[in-house]
């Protein structure tokens, strides 16, 4: 009972401190790596808007250069110059060193194709485009870029034509778009990352590096038009959306947030293992603490109970003594009226004629008997009410020690019949106090004495004697005899308890001792020891009245 | 033993009769009262030579009894006699000038001793007193 209770709280207690521990650092990790990770992210976006800024002016460039390209062309050269097959041979050297253009043509406002350079001369040689979208595109606004387009070839490319100002005719120029690609590959962010264009359907118009051909309906849904730079934030990955090209094509980048996490993730787990080190280092010291603040308040306990148990055992001691005072007083009194008639009647009876009297002899020895149990019974009650002490007021300096070896003195020789070795252990230090020393010496017979009975053939009585806290004297008297059972500890100093057989003791030896040990403002208390027998502890304080010695 | 007289003052009338009659069987004048008040009483007109006195009585008790007595009649002794535990009272009656302090149950024949002893105090102290007064009797020019 005892231990589950002081479990308890020591339960609670290492509980408390835990929570007192855990519970704010994990709000602080939770709170920490969750702005970590926000402010990772926001850099993430931060930079994926700069890249996709970036590479619009990149896009917007390279087609713009096209156009430029083909613009000053048809600026420079009227429609009789560039019709001619040789002239835009030649012309088609000149400006594709690069290797980015892949053939030239030349048509009329009429959709007629007038010159061609390039690799499908006879598939393409003769055709009419006026029906074509771009090629309207071209004749109303001056200039158009296409979407990208396998084409005859089977390879991605896409178109740039443009109008001489007259409209007399248009310059187109197929455009690789293998460098194109290039261009935007290289601006991928992780990995995994994407980096795209798509047009309006949402066809990809720049091969994806995870393969993709088409857009999910996910990403389809962002094709909604938007001015600058749109970024969408998804579980695992953020995208970033830009029009260009006339918002003709959307240029899409993509993120995936845990690979681009990773430094924040490092970074947190670093805080992670700080804390929880310091968590577990914090939790030793709360054990410790909890163990700690538990002996304490077990020792306070102890005491107090100690302390209580005292108070009981005095209390019951007062009140043992009264009630043993006032019976002893109301048999005193009947005593003396049973001895008084005896005597009576035992002086009266040698005044009777003896022949008369056949029993006289019986009578006076009844009388006999009758004054004798009195003065039993009288001794009783003298002894219980203190009255045979001697009265002696005066006290005196005593020293412990000495009063012990004279005591030890008297049953010496007793206590060498019995085999019983008495052991001294003095303080030498042990100051002399004011007390009653021939009702002391009488305290210390008696222990001694009851010792030596109890532990018999072969025991050893250890007598001790210290200082504590400087004004007390503590006198122990110890045997290594069977000790006191329990039920009866509580129950020694008692008047009249006796273990002895009857007609031993009567029991009043312990209480005679109580009771001079109390008057003199000293303790006596009972222990059993741990290595067996019994040990009596009395506590005397050190009265010192002026001059000492 | 010489013939002197003894007042029993207890309030406890079994005791005073049987002790006033043993005394008085033994050769002793004595006389019984049942309270400090009548003792006192019967000092102040009476000759008494030594009074065994109860310590716990109703009415004034043995110890005021005691300081009464030591005023009204210096020259006689006290006995104290009681079956109480009250150590404290017979320091105090020894104080204040009581011949001795004794515990019931006790048999007469310590009692006796105890007064005889009490009887031969007073009996020197007067002797005393009067031989001090016959020399300056005799000082005075006739």
């Amino acid at each position: 009972m005892e231990m589950n209770h002081y479990k308890r709280i020591w339960l609670r207690m290492t509980g408390a401190f835990c929570l007192l521990i855990t519970v704010p650092v994990a709000v602080l990790v939770l709170v920490t790596s969750s702005s970590l990770k926000d402010a990772a992210i926001d850099k993430l976006q931060v930079s994926l808007g700069r890249l996709i800024e970036h590479k619009k002016d990149v896009v917007a460039l390279f087609l713009k250069e096209k156009e430029d390209l083909l613009t000053m062309l048809v600026g420079m050269y009227p429609i009789d110059f560039l019709g001619r097959q040789a002239n835009l041979d030649r012309l088609f050297i000149a400006v594709n060193k690069a290797g980015s253009i892949v053939d030239l043509h030349v048509i009329d406002s009429s959709g007629k194709q007038l010159a061609y350079v390039g690799p499908y001369a006879q598939s393409i040689t003769g055709k009419n485009y006026y029906d074509s979208q771009w090629f309207q595109d071209v004749m109303i606004k001056g200039s158009h870029v296409s979407d990208v387009f396998l084409g005859f070839r089977n390879v991605p490319h896409f178109v740039v034509a443009v109008a001489d100002p007259l409209k007399t005719y248009v310059l187109r120029a197929t455009i690789n778009s293998e460098q194109f690609n290039k261009l935007l590959l290289s601006s991928q962010i992780g990995w995994n990352g994407e980096s795209f264009i798509v047009n309006r359907e949402g066809t990809l118009q720049t091969p994806s590096r995870g393969g993709l051909t088409e857009l999910d309906a996910e990403d389809k849904a962002l094709l909604e038009y938007h001015e600058g730079t749109a970024m969408v934030r998804r579980e695992e990955t953020i995208v970033a959306t830009r029009w260009v090209k006339d918002s003709q094509w959307c240029l899409f980048v993509k993120a995936e947030t845990e690979e681009s996490l990773g430094p924040f993730y490092k970074v947190r787990n670093d805080i992670i293992l700080v804390i929880v080190s310091t968590s577990i280092v914090f939790f030793g010291f709360a054990v410790l603490f909890a163990n700690y603040l538990l002996r304490r308040l077990e020792s306070e306990d102890r005491k107090r109970a100690e302390l209580g148990h005292q108070m009981v055992q005095m209390e019951k001691m007062a009140t043992v003594g009264r009630l043993a005072a006032g019976i002893a007083h109301e048999i005193n009194n009947p005593l003396q009226m049973i001895t008084s008639q005896a005597g009576w009647i035992s002086e009266l009876l040698p005044d009777e004629d003896p022949a008369l009297v056949k029993n006289i002899d019986e009578y006076k020895k009844a009388i006999e008997q009758i004054r004798h149990h009195v003065r039993r019974a009288g001794a009783i009650t003298h002894r219980l009410l203190g009255f045979s002490r001697k009265i002696s007021a005066e006290k005196q300096n005593v020293q412990i020690n000495d009063l012990l070896e004279e005591t030890i003195s008297f049953v010496e020789k007793e206590a060498g019949y019995n085999n019983v070795s008495i052991v001294r252990k003095y303080a030498e230090d042990l100051p002399v106090t004011m007390t009653d020393g021939p009702q002391l010496q009488q305290v210390f017979l008696n222990l001694i004495n009851n010792a030596i009975d109890e532990i018999g053939q072969g025991g050893v009585v250890d007598i001790t004697t210290t200082r504590e806290d400087n004004n007390k004297l503590v006198v122990e008297f110890a045997d290594n005899g069977h000790g006191i059972k329990p039920e009866n500890l509580k129950r020694i100093f008692d008047p009249f308890f006796t273990t002895k057989e009857p007609g031993k003791g009567t029991g009043l030896g312990l209480y005679i001792s109580y009771d001079i040990i109390k008057k003199l403002g000293g303790t006596i208390a009972v222990a059993n020891r741990k290595s067996g027998g019994a040990v009596f502890t009395i506590v005397l304080p050190v009265i010192n009245l002026g001059a000492s010695r | 033993m010489r013939e002197f007289t003894v007042l029993v003052v207890d309030d406890e009338q079994e005791f005073r009769e049987i002790t006033v009659k043993r005394l008085e069987k033994r050769g002793l004048k004595a006389k019984g009262a049942e309270s400090g008040e009548k003792a006192l009483e019967v000092l102040e007109h009476g000759h008494i030579d030594v009074v065994l006195l109860d310590v716990k009585m109703p009415g004034i008790d043995g110890i005021e009894t005691l300081r009464r007595i030591r005023g009204l009649k210096p020259l006689v002794e006290v006995v104290l006699l009681t079956g109480h535990a009250s150590v404290d009272s017979g320091i105090e009656g020894m104080k204040l000038g009581a011949f001795d302090y004794l515990m019931k149950p006790i048999e007469l024949d310590p009692l006796m001793e105890k007064l005889a002893d009490a009887y031969e105090k007073k009996r020197l102290h007067q002797e005393k007193i009067e031989q001090a007064q016959l020399k300056r009797h005799m000082a005075m020019p006739g």
